[in-house]
C-alpha cells in the first residue's frame, strides 16, 4: 500500500506546489486541507504515515495542531514548514514532538528527503515496537 | 601666523570630518546598494522553479529589498548637498506604490462594461471574460483562425448579479459548510446553492445589455457557455461547468443564470475545492456564440499528452455536434496526424458510430440515429485531418505550449475553432520509462485492448459503476468500470485507483481530469462491464491496454508523470511580475545622456543611478582638493597605478606619509588585492592584440576617449582602507573596476563586490570580455550578472581565508582581464580565454605567438 501523507497549510498556493511535488516525484497518495479543524477526523478516516504542516495558521497552529496529532497517534511523524524567521519556534515544536522543521523557502529535494526519513523512522518505530510486544508475550508464556 | 595656522589646521580638521562623515554615507550607501543586490539575485533564483515558498517570502524580501532601496536613496541625498537629484525620491516612490500594489493584489474583477463583443477580446482580457473566450477571441483576431461570431458576458456582469441579489454571504456561509469528505452534505448544499441563483432576479441593466447583445448575432439559435476566470489555466475544469447548444437567443437570461449555477454542482464544487480554490477566486464569465450546426465536430490535441516528443497530433472526431466526442458516449473516430510538413496521416482508427448529436429546428439537441454506410464512415476526410493538424500547431505555435482544441466543421465543410487551453503533457522521463517497461507478466489478461487514455498501472477491486447517482457508492482503491465516461466520476477521484470504460476517448472530459488526478484510465475497452466482475481484484495496466487478475507487482509503482512547472502556479506569476519592476537594468552607460534620475525604471536602476552617482560624490573635485590636502598617501609601487590610499584607521603602519610602500600596509583585504596584481604569471605590459581589426578600434577609440580619460579622476586609483575594509576604485586605461569588502572573523559580515567596466576596444568586444568576466566570476563562487560592457559580482558569508583568497583572485582577474580588450575576436577566443583562466595560465601566452615563439 503506498504511504499516505497529509498536508496542512492555510494557504492554497503551498498546498497545490506540495501535492504537485509530491505526486510527481513519489508513489504517495496525498491528501491536503487548508483548515486544521479538519485534521482530527481526516486522521480518524484513514491511516496516514506523514503530516507535513505550517507553523503559523489562523484558527489552529502548528503547535496546536501537534498536540491534537498525538492524541490520536503517538508515533506519526509530524514535518514542520516555518518561515526563516521563525526558528526558535520550530525548534520547540520538535521538543513537543514535531518529528523535523523545514524553513521557506526550500528545495524540492529537502521536503522529498525529509519526507523518506520520516518514513523510515517510523517503520523503525512500529518493528521497535512488534520486537517489544512479542518479547512481552514470550515474557508471559 | 598663529591664526593662519589655526585656521589651516582647523580647515584640514573639518576637512577630514567632511570626507570621514561622507564616507559614512557612503559605507551606508554601499551597504544598502548590496544588500539590494543580494536580495534581487535570491529573488531571481526562486523563479528557477527549484524553490517553494509563498506569499509571506514574497511580502518579506519586497519589503526589505523596498527599505534597501530606500536607504540607498536617502544616503545620495545626505551625500549631494542641496539634493542634485530630487525626482530620485518621486521614483523610488512610484515604484514602490506599484509593486507594493502588486503584492497585495487580491484576484478582483477589473471594471468592464458588462457585455464585450468577441471581436474586441485577446488573450490580456482573461481577467474579465475568462481564459475560454479571452483565448477564442485571441483565436480570431490576433491567429486569424475562424471562430463563431458571440460575445462575452463578463466577470463584471458575474460580480453585478451576485450584489444585486445579496447572494455573496449566503453562498461564502454555504460553501464554508461543504466539505470534500462528505458527498452527501455536498449534494444537499449543491442543491441548494442552484436553485437560489435560478430564483435570483437579473439586474434589470444587465437584462437590458443582454437583450441587446444577441441582436447583433446573426442566428437566433445560441451556444452558451462558462468562461470562468481561473478556467482553462493551470486546472483545467474540464467538464464541470455547464454548457448549453442551441439553445433560443430570447431564453438568454435563463440560460445565464444555468451557466452560472453550474458553478455550483457538487462535482464543480469538488473539483475547486479539491484544488484549493475558494469560490471568490472563480468569478464566472459567459460565452455567448452563435450555434455552428456542425457537420462533424471533436477534440485535438496538438501534442500525445502521454509522449508528447513523439510526432503525433491527436484527433478525435464524430458525426454532429462535439458533446460525443467529450463525453464519451460513443468512441470518437481517432487520427493521429504527424507534426512535419505536409502532416501525413499516420494512423486512423474508424469506429461505429451508431449516433450523432444534432440541431433540433425547435432548439435543443438530440441524438439522431445514423444510417449504418454514414455511422462506419470517417467523420473526417484526410485533407480536413491534416488541416485541422495545421490549425492545431498554429494555435500551440502562438500560445507557446501544447493545446487542447475543440474544433467543428460546418454543414458546408468550414472549419470553426470553439475552444483552445493548455494541455497537460507527460514529462520524457516517463517517455523514457514506458521504454523500459517491464517484462510482459506470465498470466494471461482478462482483457488486452482498449486505448490508454492516462497512462500508469494500478490495482484494486472492480466496482462496477453504472449510473452517475453511485458515485458515493465508489469504495476506496477501488478500479472503476464503467460503460461510459463520466465527468461525475471528479467526485471519487481523490479515492480510486483506475477507470476503465467501455467507450470513450483519451481527449474526452473525464480523461482530461483523471490526467490531473494521475489515475491510470483506459477507455474504448469494449466489453469491461462484462468481462470483469465486481469486487474482483485486478492490476490495470494502462500503459500496455492491459487488464491482469490479482495483483501483478511487477507492474504497480510507475505513475503517470506531469511537469511539475510550479512556474504556472500564482505565487511565481507574482513573483515574476514583481521582478520585472525590480531587477532589470536599463540604465547602463552612466555616460549616456539617458542616465538620468527620471529614467529609472526599476529598483535596480535606481541602485545602479545612486552608485554612480555616489562614486563621482566621493571622488569629485572638491573631495580630491580634500584628499590631496589631507592625509592621503600615494602608493610606490612597481604597479602601472597611480594610486592614492585614504586610511580611515588601521590600514597603513603609518598614517599621514605622502608615499608609502606595499610593505607599509595592514589592511588585509587591500594587501590580498595587490597579492593578485603581483601574480607572477600576469603581465601588465600594454594589450594583446590579435588582429588589425581590435588594435584599430583601440586607436579609433583612444582619440574618442581621450576626453572620458581626463574626467574628473585624471587617470587616479583610489583605495580607501581601514585594517579590514577595501574600496578600490582603479582607473586602468580605459577600464574602471571597483572592488568593495569586508574580511572578518564574522564570515556573515564578510563580503567581497566586483565590479568591472569599459576599456579601449569597439562595444562587442567590450561585450565578450564582460561575459568572459561572468563566467569566471560565477566559477569563483560570486553571483554575478553581465549587462554590456559591465559586469557585477557579489560573494557573501565566506570564512575570513576563503574572502581573503577570492580577493586575491579579484585582483588577478583585474590585471587578467584589461589585457583582453583587443584579443576577444570572437567567442572561440573567449572560451579559450576561459579555459586558459581555468588552467592558471594567466600569462595568455597562447596570445602572444611571437613571445612564444621567444
Amino acid at each position: 500500500m503506498p504511504e499516505r501523507i497529509l498536508v496542512v497549510d492555510d494557504e492554497p498556493n503551498m498546498l497545490r506546489l506540495l501535492k504537485t511535488i509530491l505526486m510527481d516525484k513519489t508513489g504517495y497518495e496525498v491528501t491536503t486541507t487548508n483548515n486544521p479543524l479538519e485534521v482530527s477526523k481526516i486522521l480518524q478516516g484513514d491511516r496516514y504515515h506523514v503530516v507535513i504542516s505550517d507553523l503559523k495558521m489562523p484558527l489552529v497552529d502548528g503547535m496546536d495542531l501537534i498536540e491534537i496529532i498525538r492524541k490520536i497517534d503517538q508515533t506519526l511523524p509530524i514535518i514542520i514548514i516555518t518561515a526563516y524567521g521563525t526558528i526558535e519556534t520550530a525548534e520547540e515544536a520538535v521538543q513537543k514532538g514535531a518529528y523535523d522543521f523545514i524553513t521557506k523557502p526550500f528545495r524540492k529535494e529537502t521536503i522529498l528527503i525529509t519526507i523518506r526519513r520520516a518514513l523510515e523512522w517510523r517503520r523503525m518505530q512500529e518493528e521497535l515496537q512488534a520486537l517489544k510486544n512479542q518479547r512481552s508475550a514470550g515474557t508471559e508464556q | 601666523m598663529f591664526k593662519f595656522l589655526r585656521r589651516f589646521l582647523k580647515e584640514e580638521v573639518d576637512g577630514m570630518s567632511r570626507l570621514r562623515e561622507q564616507f559614512g554615507h557612503f559605507r551606508r550607501l554601499l551597504t544598502g546598494n548590496n544588500q539590494a543586490l543580494e536580495i534581487m539575485a535570491d529573488m531571481e533564483e526562486k523563479l528557477s522553479g527549484e524553490f517553494l515558498f509563498d506569499t509571506g517570502y514574497l511580502e518579506t524580501q519586497t519589503q526589505r529589498l523596498l527599505d534597501n532601496v530606500r536607504e540607498v536613496v536617502t544616503e545620495l541625498d545626505l551625500m549631494i548637498e542641496g539634493g542634485r537629484h530630487p525626482e530620485l525620491a518621486s521614483a523610488y516612490e512610484r515604484l514602490a506604490e506599484e509593486i507594493r500594489a502588486e503584492l497585495a493584489a487580491l484576484p478582483s474583477i477589473p471594471e468592464t462594461p458588462y457585455i464585450l463583443p468577441l471581436s474586441a477580446l485577446n488573450r490580456e482580457l482573461a481577467p474579465a471574460v475568462g481564459s475560454k473566450m479571452a483565448n477564442l477571441g485571441e483565436i480570431g483576431n490576433r491567429i486569424g483562425l475562424p471562430v463563431p461570431q458571440g460575445f462575452a458576458i463578463t466577470a463584471m456582469a458575474y460580480k453585478r448579479f451576485l450584489e444585486e441579489a445579496q447572494l455573496s454571504g449566503e453562498l461564502e456561509a454555504m460553501l464554508s459548510r461543504a466539505s470534500i469528505h462528505d458527498l452527501e452534505s455536498l449534494e444537499a448544499i449543491s442543491l441548494e446553492i442552484q436553485e437560489l441563483i435560478l430564483r435570483a432576479p437579473l439586474p434589470p441593466d444587465l437584462e437590458e445589455a443582454l437583450a441587446q447583445a444577441v441582436q447583433g448575432l446573426p442566428s437566433p439559435w445560441l451556444a452558451v457557455r462558462s468562461s470562468a476566470v481561473g478556467e482553462d489555466s493551470e486546472f483545467s475544469f474540464a467538464g464541470q461547468f455547464a454548457t448549453l447548444l442551441n439553445v433560443a437567443a430570447a431564453g438568454l437570461p435563463e440560460h445565464y443564470k444555468r451557466i452560472i449555477a453550474s458553478k455550483f454542482t457538487s462535482r464543480a464544487i469538488f473539483y475547486w475545492k479539491y484544488q484549493h480554490f475558494s469560490a471568490s477566486e472563480l468569478p464566472m464569465a459567459v460565452g455567448v456564440l452563435a450555434m455552428v450546426p456542425a457537420r462533424a465536430s471533436g477534440v485535438m490535441f496538438s501534442q500525445d499528452p502521454q509522449a508528447p516528443e513523439a510526432d503525433r497530433v491527436l484527433i478525435t472526431s464524430v458525426w454532429g455536434l462535439g458533446p460525443y466526442a467529450v463525453d464519451g458516449a460513443i468512441s470518437p473516430d481517432l487520427y493521429v496526424v504527424s507534426r512535419k510538413e505536409g502532416h501525413p496521416i499516420k494512423e486512423r482508427r474508424v469506429t461505429e458510430k451508431p449516433a450523432a448529436l444534432v440541431c433540433l429546428p425547435e432548439g435543443g439537441v438530440a441524438a439522431e440515429a445514423l444510417p449504418p454506410k454514414q455511422g462506419s464512415s470517417p467523420s473526417l476526410t484526410d485533407l480536413q485531418a491534416r488541416t485541422l493538424a495545421e490549425s492545431a500547431l498554429i494555435l500551440e505555435n502562438h500560445f507557446g505550449g501544447p493545446q487542447d482544441i475543440e474544433w467543428a466543421l460546418g454543414e458546408a465543410g468550414n472549419l470553426v475553432i470553439l475552444q483552445s487551453r493548455p494541455l497537460r503533457v507527460s514529462t520524457p522521463r516517463f517517455a523514457a520509462a514506458l521504454r523500459e517497461r517491464p517484462a510482459e507478466p506470465a498470466i494471461p489478461p482478462l482483457l488486452s485492448f482498449g486505448v490508454r487514455a492516462v497512462g500508469g498501472a494500478a490495482a484494486g477491486r472492480v466496482h462496477l459503476f453504472l449510473h452517475d447517482g453511485e458515485v458515493a457508492d465508489i469504495p476506496p482503491g477501488a478500479v472503476v468500470v464503467a460503460r461510459q465516461p463520466s465527468a461525475r466520476l471528479v467526485l471519487a477521484m481523490d479515492r480510486i485507483a483506475a477507470i476503465i470504460t467501455e467507450v470513450g476517448s483519451p481527449t474526452d472530459h473525464m480523461t482530461i481530469v483523471a490526467r490531473e488526478f494521475r489515475i491510470p484510465t483506459l477507455v474504448d475497452v469494449g466489453s469491461a462491464t462484462r468481462v470483469l466482475r465486481p469486487g474482483q481484484i485486478v492490476t490495470v495496466d494502462a500503459d500496455a491496454a492491459r487488464v491482469y487478475p490479482g495483483i501483478v507487482t511487477e507492474l504497480l509503482g510507475r505513475q503517470p508523470e506531469t511537469p511539475e512547472d510550479l512556474r504556472t502556479s500564482p505565487v511565481f506569476q507574482k513573483l515574476g511580475r514583481i521582478l520585472k519592476m525590480t531587477n532589470p537594468l536599463n540604465l547602463l552607460e552612466p555616460e549616456s545622456p539617458d542616465f538620468l534620475a527620471g529614467n529609472c525604471r526599476t529598483l535596480h536602476d535606481l541602485t545602479r543611478f545612486c552608485h554612480e552617482k555616489a562614486m563621482d560624490a566621493m571622488f569629485n573635485p572638491d573631495v580630491e582638493r580634500v584628499l590631496d590636502s589631507s592625509r592621503v598617501s600615494r602608493l610606490v609601487s612597481d604597479l602601472p597605478l597611480n594610486l592614492f590610499i585614504l586610511d580611515l584607521g588601521g590600514g597603513l603602519k603609518v598614517s599621514g606619509q605622502a608615499q608609502v610602500r606595499e610593505d607599509d600596509i595592514v589592511s588585509r583585504p587591500f594587501r590580498a588585492l595587490l597579492r593578485g596584481f603581483h601574480h607572477p604569471n600576469v603581465s601588465w605590459s600594454g594589450q594583446v592584440a590579435q588582429d588589425m581589426k581590435g588594435f584599430i578600434s583601440v586607436f579609433a577609440n583612444t582619440m574618442y576617449d581621450m576626453n572620458k580619460g581626463e574626467r574628473g579622476l585624471g587617470g587616479k586609483s583610489f583605495a580607501i582602507i581601514t585594517d579590514s575594509y577595501l574600496n578600490f576604485n582603479s582607473r586602468l586605461g580605459y577600464h574602471f573596476g571597483m572592488v568593495d569588502a569586508y574580511i572578518s572573523e564574522e564570515r556573515n559580515d564578510n563580503y567581497i563586490s566586483f565590479q568591472f567596466k569599459g576599456g579601449a576596444a569597439a562595444v562587442d568586444r567590450r561585450e565578450r570580455r564582460a561575459r568572459l568576466l561572468k563566467r569566471i566570476l560565477d566559477d569563483l563562487g560570486f553571483k554575478a550578472q553581465a549587462k554590456g560592457d559591465l559586469v557585477q559580482g557579489r560573494l557573501v558569508k565566506y570564512s575570513l581565508l576563503e574572502t581573503e583568497e577570492t580577493l586575491e583572485l579579484a585582483g588577478l582577474l583585474i590585471a587578467f582581464c584589461r589585457q583582453l580588450d583587443l584579443a576577444l575576436s570572437s567567442d572561440t577566443v573567449l572560451e579559450r580565454c576561459l579555459q586558459a583562466f581555468q588552467k592558471e595560465d594567466y600569462s595568455l601566452s597562447f596570445l602572444r605567438p611571437e613571445e612564444a615563439a621567444n
